[in-house]
């Protein structure tokens, strides 16, 4: 059953074409890499996605719900990381993950969950701004799990998380329908059964266990 | 979903991260102090003329402060990306618009307990409680409009510049009517009862339509 259905998805930045008539579908459970350049529009794509940006033209449903007009009920199925991670510094682990709980309207009680499910029970109590690059992007990834989303958007989630990117990202995807943008070809192949390639802004198709020539 | 309860969770999350940084209490208080040893020695102050020219400096010291104060609520924001955060979670935007606005209130209320003491040692005007209620009258309506309009700037390039434009017309009536009841409780002819009236309108009209606008400027 389909979680995700895009049609033409199209997105103009000023006179800047971003995105160009993208159609997708993804099922329930599945995991999808998008997989292209700097400027390719992967960004652009997944922000439609997390219906953080309104496009242009074309239209998205997320579990049978229009994207647009129904976003703030949505909002309890999607869970984004974005770019950046846009933590409150101050604030320490714990504090940030309990705002994001009383805002998504979950139990205080997924916090020590969440930081254990991206190993950072031992920092709870260290601010976010003391954290690590790497430490802030897993925090951002259990802000965006705390609700137990059905769709998990991830823009780039590996870019400072190190070696054991793969296997936390394997954890936190496993029973969840994921759109993972990504450079790293070898970790969208190791964990996306299929692959979505953008180029100035167009899909390239979608494929299974892709092979991407340039 | 409760909105009481987000609005909360928002303005504690404000008032935590300002008392753990003490980025803006500290500055605005000093600035307040500053502007009010600048009138004091700027001025020919004596008993006589001291509750006539005491309300104008009042106003204008918490005039400069809100800016600061307000602009800050959503520069900070956008800076660090969070607001984005906060939009994608299924929260209401006037709820968060609310919490926001309560925590800037909140410093600027911080600010009028340095301010008004000050005023009474500065300058020998009473410090009363009508001269308190009319300053925390004004302080509602200007707050909410104040962070609206930081909220609109916050994505622009210049909201440094733009925030004063955009705000201070829109103040005017809480400087007038917030004016003539303070200069009314320092002593100077002029109906108290109906200068807070105003003010009391005043913040009934702007707290509502900020509210209205808050989704339209916060979503999009």
């Amino acid at each position: 059953m389909s979680l995700l259905v895009g049609n033409g998805l199209t997105h103009w930045f000023g006179r800047e074409l971003a995105l160009e008539g993208v159609d997708l579908v993804i099922d329930t459970g599945e995991h999808m890499a998008v997989l292209g350049d700097n400027g390719a529009g992967k960004t652009t794509l997944l922000r439609i996605l997390a219906t953080v940006l309104r496009p242009t033209s074309g239209q998205l449903e997320i579990a049978g719900l229009n994207a647009f007009r129904e976003r703030r009920r949505l909002r309890h199925h999607v869970g984004y990381v974005a770019h950046a991670t846009g933590l409150y510094p101050a604030l320490t682990a714990a504090e940030n993950l309990e705002f994001f709980c009383d805002l998504q309207d979950v139990s205080r009680t997924r916090v020590e969950e969440a930081l254990d499910a991206v190993g950072l029970t031992r920092v709870a109590r260290r601010r976010a701004g003391e954290l690590s690059r790497g430490m802030q992007q897993r925090l951002s990834i259990a802000r965006a799990i705390l609700h137990e989303p059905r769709l998990l958007i991830l823009d780039e989630p590996d870019a400072s998380l190190g070696d054991d990117a793969a296997e936390l990202l394997t954890q936190v995807m496993k029973d969840k329908t994921v759109v993972l943008a990504t450079h790293d070809h070898a970790l969208a192949n190791r964990l996306c059964p299929r692959t979505l390639v953008l180029r100035h802004g167009r899909s390239h198709g979608t494929a299974t266990r892709l092979r991407v020539v340039r | 979903m409760n909105p009481f309860r987000v609005a909360l969770a928002v303005a504690r999350k404000d008032i935590r991260s300002e008392w753990r940084t003490r980025e803006m209490v500290p500055a605005l208080a000093q600035f307040i102090v500053l502007a009010l040893l600048i009138g004091n020695f700027g001025f020919h102050i004596d008993a006589r003329n001291a509750p006539a020219i005491a309300p104008g400096i009042l106003w204008l010291a918490l005039v400069f402060a809100g800016l600061v104060a307000f602009g800050r609520t959503f520069a900070a924001e956008r800076e660090q990306a969070s607001l984005e955060a906060m939009l994608m979670t299924p929260a209401s935007p006037v709820a968060i618009f609310a919490g926001k606005a309560i925590a800037a209130s909140l410093l600027l209320v911080i600010c009028e307990a340095v301010l008004l003491p000050a005023l009474t040692l500065f300058f020998g005007t009473p410090f009363t409680g009508d001269v308190v209620a009319a300053v925390l009258l004004a302080t509602v309506g200007m707050a909410a409009l104040g962070v609206m309009f930081a909220a609109i700037v916050a994505r622009v390039r210049a909201r440094e510049l733009l925030l004063p434009l955009l705000t201070l017309p829109l103040w005017i009536p809480f400087i007038v009517a917030g004016g003539q009841a303070v200069q009314s409780a320092m002593g100077l002819p002029g109906s108290y009862d109906q200068a807070i009236g105003l003010l009391i309108d005043f913040d009934i009209l702007f707290v509502v339509l900020t509210s209205l606008a808050a989704r339209f400027v916060l979503e999009e």
